[in-house]
């Protein structure tokens, strides 16, 4: 369960901003996830419910954003969504929907982004 | 007064992590060490094969233990009298770029030519997390049952060379050796696939080759 020392890393680095900002409180923060991490959306965020407490952070509303995979083929050139297809969970990493090869690079979906927040600052 | 401002962040952990992945590498290079990321499901059998590495291959080899509590892992390569940093995880299910950094500060790399990462075992977590290695190696077993590669697809599509071992006992454990060979050829049609019984050395002399033959098709 890596979930804890990502969402650490994620309250490190939004606290390291806001306190730059002068933040006075943290309003919102948006992360994006990839669908492809080994990270568990629902995991994170309870774990950044139990980690903001105490801080700039407590009272901030966090938005996960998933994003999806995007590939591009090396073999046909095709680039873009692939077929997820959550019955068969092998099709959604290793092929092109539109040539069937498996050489193919992964553009999106493996992200965990600290997108932006929403600070509250003196004027 | 007050007022609300959006401030734009975009600081990626994983891309964080891949930097600090690539100095890794590079310090490793300047050095002129080949690294060897070795993942695998716990009790496989990755401490073993790297103790087999040590007293067989004609490497000079350091290795990274990295454990939950790695000084059980460390104490046994500690006895072949090479260079061994213990690196405990604590809570953590995976090695990442950064403890790693610090493990490499520690060995003395121009006593080596070959360092191995031994990773936490686990075939999730680590997937996340690029070391800095130049190869990554997954062990696994039959005992973990011959559905273990179609149910952990993505640390297998990345490998460069898979170890399936104990293969001795596939029959008692009721396992098929030839069905986890066949997914993972799915996943990764590329990939070295090694049969091995590491008990009895089978399969041992062909993992030497395969790391020697990597190691080369990258210099």
């Amino acid at each position: 369960m890596h979930e804890l020392s990502m969402a650490d890393a994620i309250v490190k680095t939004v606290l390291d901003v806001a306190e730059k900002n002068q933040a006075e409180e943290i309003l919102e923060v948006t992360i994006e996830v990839g669908k492809l991490t080994m990270l568990n959306p629902e995991q994170l965020r309870f774990l950044l419910d139990v980690l903001k407490e105490n801080t700039l952070l407590e009272g901030a509303e966090i938005i996960i954003e998933e994003i999806p995979v995007e590939i591009k083929c090396l073999s046909c050139g095709y680039a873009g969504s692939t077929n997820l297809n959550d019955s068969d969970h092998y099709l959604m990493i290793v092929k092109c929907p539109e040539c069937d090869e498996r050489n193919l690079e992964i553009v999106t979906g493996q992200e965990c982004n600290v997108k932006n927040i929403r600070i509250e600052k003196p004027e | 007064m007050h007022k609300i401002a959006d401030v734009e962040i975009q600081h990626d952990i994983m891309v964080a992590n891949k930097k600090l992945a690539q100095r890794n590498q590079r310090i490793l290079d300047k050095a002129n060490v080949f690294s060897v990321d070795v993942l695998g499901a716990i009790g496989s059998g990755k401490t073993s094969l790297i103790e087999l590495l040590i007293k067989k291959s004609d490497e000079k080899i350091g290795v990274i233990a990295g454990d939950v509590i790695s000084k059980f892992d460390a104490g046994r390569f500690q006895q072949y009298d090479i260079p061994v940093v213990g690196l405990n995880t604590g809570k953590e299910c995976h090695l990442d770029a950064h403890l790693v950094e610090h493990a490499i500060e520690d060995m003395p790399l121009d006593e080596i030519d070959t360092l191995y990462i031994e990773n936490v075992g686990n075939l999730i977590c680590p997937v996340d997390f690029d070391l800095g290695s130049h190869m990554r190696m997954v062990v696994i077993s039959v005992s973990e049952g011959d559905d273990t590669v179609e149910k952990h697809p993505l640390i297998f599509k990345d490998a460069d060379l898979i170890v399936i071992n104990k293969i001795d006992i596939a029959d008692a454990v009721g396992a098929d050796a030839e069905k986890m060979v066949k997914d993972a050829k799915y996943l990764n049609p590329d990939v070295k696939i090694i049969k091995s019984s590491l008990k009895t050395e089978e399969g041992l002399n062909e993992i030497i080759k395969a790391i020697k033959d990597f190691r080369d098709s990258i210099n």
